[in-house]
């Protein structure tokens, strides 16, 4: 394992790209019970467009409240962030909601699917947030189905799918509003070897097909062998960052193929 | 990719809302369905109330109406045998309406003016004041006011002063006790006292006058039976005495109850008899010792009956002259329709009181009810919020403004109120209904105020709506401003 540190060359290679999330001095600690307790202590990324970034770390690590910063989910006690040049602290409750709409596309470990909607309905309801109309939305939602492979089964509800097939609506549900970045939370950690590997698939064509950023937060080490970079987070703290290239990883072949 | 403006994020169509709100309730229908149930039962307790005592207070007119019309019998036999008293006089003319037959009579009599009369109804009306409220008191506190004076007594004993002293005393000591005259005022009325007396007592002579006329036509018969007559020549007799005795409607409806009572006594009389009584005994199987009125007006019900019973009438010498099985069978119905009045009066002695004929221990026992439902209400729309954390949060991590959540859920209890109250509103007003027919009977149909016991139902469901909405403002509140970060929670 040959090692970079952070800033290295892999960032000047990277320098003439466009920035879409950029941390500056991201620090974040809570109050329990009396305690301060600090789960992040200064984070300085730029992640770049176009680019499938794994994020690694065991957990207490801060991935967590990493995620929810870059994700505009809640905001950092010191330091800011830009997404796509725009310092979320800044924004109105209303400019936040439209960003989480637009921007950013959520995929959960546990799916989050809205148990009483259908698949279709699902994938179009940011799109009623967004304010697209409704033909508009139901045409661009079978397309979003369809590519995630989905497409006859658009009016089943969650409880009727499968965990794989559920987390293959959640991904066409985030690419409903064409995000910049998609944020995902452990998307296989659920999921057994196999379906997990479809998933990384869409992921991986998404990002290559439709240059999607792609943010990932993972245990799972074949993610190492599709993404750009790989980050390791270890008590609130950068611990490296490094190009695919630079890391060799040896991963054992899924069963049966 | 392209760069994207940040802009407002624009409100969701309420008809959206509204589609996603209901798909919500219908998945989680079991649940919904407990929280309808709550309000189901305040709201139909409520409404069950209310119908309850709309349909009381009608009763209680219906009835005060029906039996006013069929007392004028024993109004007129009264007035054409007595000139009545001092207190009864006083009593009359405050409370008779000035467009009645009674008051211009009374005028007539009194041979007063249109002024003066109105004065005199005025003065009656205080001295009524009076005696109702000496009337309202206990003993020990009447005694200690006025001691033991009654009617107009009082009004002699107040004007001397050391009793009014005793009075005043007696009364700003009794702390219980409001007195809702001035001194003034009263005393006023205490002034005018020896006039009104006078006035009284022409009243009292030009009555007397009148019935003596009366009394020289009646030729050994009584009144009773002269006023089974009354739609005749004995109407004229009675006009020209002095009364007003209105020929149209007051006269046949003397005649027609006058003959009733007749023929009422007539076969309560001739129960008296042998053949009749046994006939009853053998129809209750029981001794003919044992016979009484209620049996006998028990079995007229039946025409077959009182077939037999004019038979033995006639086996026992009694003349049955007028008397047909079918009036037997009228009258012992006339019977049972006034003992249903009698007791329609008495259960509804209650109402008509307070907001909505309402008491004030109902309108407690009301709040404190509707108080329970909306606690009910917001456990259950808290317990609803808790269980949905994830639902939520992704909705906001979609997009959701803190708005539409909190329009969503006010809108779940809103379409939950309604059906609740839809549902209570019936079942209040059906049970109420129900309730008041068996305690009435049908023969008080036509009181029933359907318009009135709409109206309540439509109060109902909004009350239980508002109820709903406000109930759920609280937890709405809080599920609106959950942080979108729990949608990243595992659960």
């Amino acid at each position: 394992m040959a090692e970079t540190t952070p800033q290295s060359d892999a960032a000047q290679k990277n320098a003439d790209r466009r920035i879409i999330i950029r941390t500056v001095g991201l620090k974040k600690s809570y109050l329990m019970k009396g305690v301060l307790t600090e789960a992040l202590r200064g984070m300085d990324i730029e992640i770049f467009q176009g680019e499938f970034i794994s994020v690694m770390g065991p957990s207490g690590s801060g991935k967590s409240t990493f995620f929810n910063m870059i994700g505009a989910l809640d905001s950092p006690s010191v330091g800011r962030v830009f997404i796509d040049e725009v310092d979320v602290a800044q924004l109105t409750a209303e400019e936040l909601a439209y960003l989480r709409c637009h921007k950013i596309g959520y995929i959960f470990q546990s799916y989050n699917l809205i148990k009483y909607m259908t698949a279709l309905e699902n994938v179009t309801t940011p799109m009623a947030f967004g304010g697209v109309m409704p033909d508009e939305a139901r045409s661009r939602g079978m397309g979003l189905l369809d590519l995630v492979g989905l497409k006859e089964r658009w009016h089943h509800r969650p409880i009727e799918m499968s965990g794989g097939q559920q987390q293959r609506v959640a991904i066409a549900r985030s690419l409903s509003n064409n995000p910049s970045v998609l944020l995902c939370d452990e998307p296989t950690a659920n999921l057994d070897l196999h379906t997990g590997q479809e998933i990384l698939e869409i992921l991986q064509r998404l990002n290559k097909e439709k240059g999607v950023t792609v943010i990932c937060a993972t245990h799972d080490h074949r993610m190492m062998n599709i993404c750009d970079r790989l980050m390791w987070i270890r008590d609130g703290k950068i611990d490296r960052i490094a190009d695919r290239s630079d890391v060799h990883i040896e991963v054992g072949g899924i069963d049966g193929h | 990719m392209k760069s994207i403006n940040i802009a407002d994020q624009p409100w969701l169509s309420m008809r959206r809302t509204i589609s996603i709100t209901v798909d919500g309730i219908r998945y989680r229908l079991f649940r919904a369905s407990v929280t309808v149930a709550v309000i189901v039962v305040a709201v139909a307790f409520l409404m069950n109330i209310l119908a309850e005592s709309l349909i009381k207070r009608s009763v209680a007119s219906n009835t005060r109406e029906r039996i006013d019309t069929s007392r004028v019998i024993y109004n007129w036999s009264a007035k054409l045998s007595s000139p009545g008293s001092q207190e009864s006089i006083i009593i009359e003319v405050a409370n008779c309406s000035p467009d009645s037959d009674l008051y211009r009579e009374t005028q007539r009599f009194a041979a007063m003016n249109d002024e003066d009369m109105a004065a005199f109804q005025t003065h009656a009306q205080k001295i009524v004041f009076i005696f109702d409220f000496f009337n309202s008191l206990d003993y020990a506190k009447r005694r200690a006011m006025i001691h033991t004076a009654s009617g107009l007594e009082i009004l002699n004993r107040l004007r001397s002063p050391e009793n009014m002293e005793q009075f005043k005393l007696a009364l700003s000591r009794i702390r219980s006790v409001h007195f809702d005259m001035s001194y003034d005022e009263l005393d006023a009325v205490l002034a005018k006292g020896p006039e009104i007396r006078k006035q009284i007592g022409t009243i009292i002579t030009a009555r007397r006058k009148a019935i003596a006329v009366i009394n020289k036509t009646l030729k050994g018969k009584t009144v009773l039976e002269k006023l089974a007559t009354a739609d005749g020549p004995f109407g004229d007799t009675i006009r020209q005495a002095g009364f007003i005795f209105d020929a149209d409607q007051t006269a046949p409806l003397v005649a027609d109850q006058a003959q009733r009572l007749l023929d009422i006594l007539a076969l309560e009389e001739s129960m008296e008899e042998r053949p009749t009584r046994q006939l009853i005994a053998q129809q209750a199987n029981i001794l003919p010792a044992d016979v009484n009125v209620m049996m006998m007006w028990k079995y007229l019900d039946g025409k077959r009956f009182a077939t037999r019973y004019l038979e033995k009438m006639q086996e026992a010498g009694i003349t049955t002259e007028g008397l047909a099985p079918e009036r037997l069978v009228d009258l012992a119905q006339g019977r049972k329709e006034n003992a249903a009045l009698l007791r329609a009066e008495r259960l509804t002695l209650d109402a008509g009181k307070g907001v909505l004929g309402l008491g004030e221990r109902l309108g407690w026992l009301l709040f404190v009810s509707m108080l329970v439902c909306g606690i009910g209400i917001t456990n259950a729309m808290m317990m609803a919020v808790t269980e949905r954390f994830n639902e939520i949060a992704t909705l906001k991590c979609l997009g959701a403004l803190d708005g539409f959540i909190m329009i969503m859920f006010v809108l779940e209890s809103c379409f939950m109120g309604i059906v609740g109250g839809i549902i209570g509103a019936i079942l209040g007003g059906v049970i109420g209904l129900g309730r008041m027919l068996a305690a009435f009977g049908v023969n008080f149909l036509g009181a029933i105020p359907i318009g009135d016991i709409i109206v309540g139902m439509l109060m109902s469901v909004l009350l239980g709506t508002i109820l709903a909405a406000v109930a759920a403002v609280l937890p709405s509140f809080k599920a609106a401003r959950l942080a979108p970060m729990e949608a990243m929670r595992v659960e």
